[in-house]
């Protein structure tokens, strides 16, 4: 089956153009992983754009899927970051606990502490004045160097950092587009 | 969770933070623990495939019921936009009425209608109100940056009010667009210092939306051009790395191609005429000379003579020949006077001097004809040079003394004017050899969007 399509234009039906792209499509839902619960609106908010921006493509089927594409990256940055905050709220649950610590919490902030241990040295300090200091951003901002308006990047890409050791590989690795 | 090991479920609703918090948390402390099956999985789950993996080996391990549940969420998103188109189609044709309307009004009436009249906040209106200001952009940059004010009080007054089934990144893509429109035009009025104000509005709204990638390249590839223009040539030379970036991953091969030679003009003015041939060789290939056969004129037109600056004179002359064509069918009057001074400038590279002569006598009597003295200025000192290459001072201190009347009666600017005069007290004296007139034709080149640059 051939996933290349080279018309240039919509020729008036969608229904035409669909079957041409439709290989392509689906390349792209398996190439990211997307539920196909979520492709439907994935590929929806691609659509609009395509009928909004109609005028200005030159290639429809490369245009639609280079979008689509666009739109897998951002949908998973968001689950990501969800994530992230989930791995951010765990930790400092766990490390702030006020009372003296069980054998089970101390293995725990060992396994972190030997975690954060490996990350590159602007994440290990920025992590560890938020899970052992406890500092807020504003505080990490200034004890750090960081603008205010950009401590809250920083610390994304120091919890990505630390999740992806977690994992040790694959969690982390995504590409920046767009 | 067997033997304490999340199940691959859990690992996969925990990696799209999906999982209820006490589970999520046991699946972390699992992680942290360091179980290598698990973070194996994990990792698994999380990465996309290879690259390199060709499409079809992707849908060949396609399972059927994955394939049919996309086939499914395929059709569902084609039938939903199915009736968006429709009524897109009906919002379009009634902001052209919406439009004319607005035109049999003077500009100041019209940003008064937009502001206080709702019918006028149409998100299809905004939108063809960008594409007029981009086609006056070539003719009247005032009526340009008017047309993109009133975008942008189009754009603004539609946020107002209720969203009605626009894609969520559209307003943003407007509102960046509309900025980088007024950016654009203020750049062609010759006010940076407004352009650059425009710019930082747009590049807030890029900064904090989600924009489609076709507008983030449109905003960015005009923000390059006022680089280009404030002579900040690494800054013009990022945003076209983003802009080209983003044109190959949407396939948009004619667009890269403009931004590639958008980038050589870049180089060629910043001195690097070598990385310029390269880029402009590359757009070639890209530029689609169906679409806009004057963008490929363009292209070509400036490989020449940066294979003619660059001492390449018969490759220059070979492909001057094989673009005639594309200049008599689309270069129009300026592109033929821009042809026959090309001509002189390669026939003077290949020592043709007699040709050259010509050819720069009827380009320079073309531009005068037409009001462009900035150009006319230039192929006079290309004639000037040619004749202070064969010793003819008679003849050099003649054209200087022609040149500076008109000049000086004329909208040529007054650096340029000083640059011209130091010209002709040399002439005067004989001593306008080639090296000072290729330095007063250096300075009026890089002084021509930089009025402010002053002549040593």
């Amino acid at each position: 089956m051939s996933v290349q399509d080279h018309h240039p234009h919509v020729d008036g039906s969608m229904e035409l153009f669909l079957e041409r792209v439709r290989p392509r499509l689906k390349c792209v839902f398996v190439r990211y992983r997307i539920p196909p619960d979520d492709a439907d609106d994935l590929l929806q908010q691609a659509l609009l754009a395509f009928v909004h921006q109609s005028g200005e493509v030159r290639d429809p089927g490369a245009w639609l899927a280079g979008t689509l594409r666009h739109k897998c990256l951002l949908y998973w940055r968001d689950r990501r970051r969800k994530v992230y905050d989930a791995v951010d709220d765990a930790m400092l649950e766990w490390l702030a606990q006020p009372q003296a610590p069980t054998q089970e919490d101390a293995d725990l902030q060992r396994d972190v502490e030997n975690l954060i241990e490996r990350l590159p040295q602007r994440c290990r300090s920025l992590l560890q004045l938020r899970y052992k200091m406890g500092y807020e951003a504003p505080e990490l901002a200034r004890r750090l160097g960081y603008r205010p308006s950009s401590i809250g990047k920083v610390t994304t890409r120091c919890l990505a950092a630390l999740t992806r050791y977690m994992i040790a590989a694959g969690l982390g690795k995504e590409r920046q587009h767009g | 969770m067997a033997d304490g090991h999340p199940t691959r479920e859990q690992l996969e609703r925990f990696l799209s933070a999906d999982l209820p918090r006490p589970e999520s948390r046991h699946v972390l402390r699992h992680l942290l623990a360091g179980c290598t099956a698990c973070r194996e999985e994990a990792a698994g789950i999380f990465t996309f495939a290879a690259d390199d993996d060709a499409d079809e080996a992707l849908l060949a391990r396609l399972s059927p019921a994955l394939d049919a549940a996309y086939d499914r969420a395929i059709d569902g998103a084609f039938r939903a936009v199915e009736r968006r188109r429709g009524e897109l189609e009906r919002e379009r044709a009634a902001a052209a009425t919406l439009c004319t309307e607005l035109e049999q009004h003077p500009p100041s009436r019209q940003q008064l209608l937009v502001r206080n009249s709702a019918r006028f906040a149409t998100p299809a209106l905004c939108e063809l109100l960008l594409v007029r200001s981009h086609e006056a952009c070539f003719q009247d940059a005032e009526r340009a940056l008017e047309l993109a004010e009133l975008a942008k009080t189009v754009v603004e007054r539609h946020q107002l009010r209720e969203p009605s089934g626009e894609p969520e990144s559209m307003i943003p893509g407007l509102t960046a667009r509309c900025w980088g429109a007024v950016g654009n035009a203020q750049r062609l009025r010759g006010d940076y210092a407004a352009a650059e104000r425009a710019f930082v509005a747009s590049d807030a709204v890029l900064q904090e939306s989600v924009l489609e990638p076709l507008d983030r390249a449109r905003v960015l590839d005009w923000k390059a051009s006022l680089r280009k223009d404030q002579r900040q040539f690494p800054e013009a030379l990022r945003l076209l790395d983003r802009v080209t970036a983003i044109y190959q991953r949407l396939g948009q091969r004619h667009l890269l191609g403009k931004a590639l030679a958008q980038k050589a003009a870049v180089c060629g003015e910043s001195g690097d005429v070598p990385e310029a041939i390269v880029l402009l060789r590359e757009a070639l290939q890209h530029l689609d000379l169906e679409e806009e056969p004057r963008q490929v004129l363009v292209a070509r037109h400036n490989l020449i003579h940066y294979l003619n600056q660059s001492g390449l004179h018969r490759e220059a002359f070979a492909l001057l020949f094989h673009t005639r064509p594309l200049y008599l069918e689309h270069g129009g009057r300026v592109g033929l006077l821009r042809l026959r001074w090309l001509e002189g400038s390669v026939a003077s590279g290949l020592g043709r001097t007699a040709q050259a002569e010509v050819a720069f006598r009827e380009a320079r009597e073309g531009y005068l004809e037409q009001g462009r003295d900035y150009e006319a200025a230039l192929v006079s000192l290309d004639l000037a040079m040619l004749y202070a290459g064969e010793g003819r001072t008679t003849d050099v201190r003649r054209l200087a003394e022609e040149m500076l009347p008109v000049f000086g009666s004329r909208q040529i600017h007054r650096e340029a004017l000083a640059a011209l005069i130091v010209f002709r007290r040399a002439a005067e004296m004989e001593e306008a050899g080639m090296e000072l007139v290729r330095s007063v034709a250096d300075f009026l080149n890089r002084a021509r969007n930089n009025p402010e640059l002053r002549f040593a």
